[in-house]
């Protein structure tokens, strides 16, 4: 199987067949970063496919130096921002909740961990799922936000504080 | 040693297994032998499961767009001329793109292609 890299640099070769690899790799987590900071499926839905277009015309200039999956959530990260000044997303509410109800009887402590992953500020909810959906490292989450490693750490202490008190 | 408090602010990323080298080996070595921080631990770990298993339920990109990526990306199909298997040939091709018929000649060899031309003509107005 090639690596994420591998694909990149096939895809810079305007490698169709690669490109369609790394929207079946990339797609879904792109779409779900994006619904983490956006909390609404049509924006997210746009922010995605503009990230995967700009993968595609981007290709040639990504450098390498930082991994490939770094590379496409900056994208969609700046995407997502970009949407959200256009949007005013200020006076929007909320398309839907974060997470959608389970309708099977979940753990009550499951459920208090979701609505109190609703209520965390957005940049403290990205740091979560970050770290915790896609395994990235505080130094990866650090260039990606282009924020200070202490910051980071300073994020995550608040959330887990506050996500917390929902398992005390 | 580290302290407490920088030994709590790296186990999340203990948890998720992303710290490495000398920091993993500082976070095994300080947990060994603190029961406050062991407790942080078990708590971090606790919410891993509980925020995962939320983030699970995250939805997916929608069926369908990979066609509207592909448009926009490569254009649309306008029709395409393969010699060849697809192992080794030829494909002769052009597409309907905003702003240009793009024409490209791929390459096929053992189930890669490679793209060795891609002729853009602007449409006339």
């Amino acid at each position: 199987m090639l690596s994420d890299r591998e694909l990149v640099s096939r895809a810079a070769e305007e490698d169709e067949d690669a490109f369609r690899e790394l929207y079946d790799r990339f797609a879904n987590r792109v779409f779900r970063y994006a619904f983490t900071l956006l909390r609404n499926e049509h924006l997210s839905e746009e922010v995605t496919q503009e990230t995967m277009i700009a993968v595609w015309k981007g290709a040639m200039r990504f450098q390498g130096r930082s991994k490939v999956s770094t590379w496409i959530f900056g994208i969609a990260r700046n995407k997502s921002f970009d949407l959200m000044r256009r949007e005013k997303r200020g006076d929007r509410v909320p398309e839907r909740p974060l997470i959608s109800p389970d309708p099977a009887p979940a753990l009550l402590k499951a459920e208090a961990v979701s609505g109190a992953m609703q209520e965390l500020p957005e940049s403290q909810r990205e740091v979560v799922f970050l770290t915790f959906f896609e395994g990235l490292s505080y130094g990866e989450i650090s260039k990606l936000l282009e924020i200070p490693e202490g910051t980071v750490k300073s994020r995550m202490f608040h959330a887990k504080r506050k996500l917390a008190e929902v398992l005390a | 040693m580290k302290d407490c408090e920088t030994i709590r602010e790296l186990l999340p990323w203990y948890a998720s297994g992303t710290l490495e080298g000398d920091e993993a080996r500082a976070v095994t070595a300080h947990l060994a032998s603190c029961d406050a921080c062991q407790e942080e631990l078990a708590l971090v770990l606790r919410l891993r499961r509980g925020i995962e298993g939320e983030l699970r339920r995250l939805p997916n990109a929608p069926d369908g767009m990979w066609r509207r990526v592909a448009a926009e990306a490569f254009g649309r199909p306008l029709g395409r001329i393969d010699v060849g298997s697809f192992l080794v040939g030829f494909s002769l091709g052009a597409n309907i793109k905003r702003g240009g018929v793009p024409v490209y000649g791929d390459l096929r060899l053992l189930g890669r292609r490679m793209r060795l031309f891609n002729v853009k003509q602007e449409e006339s107005t």
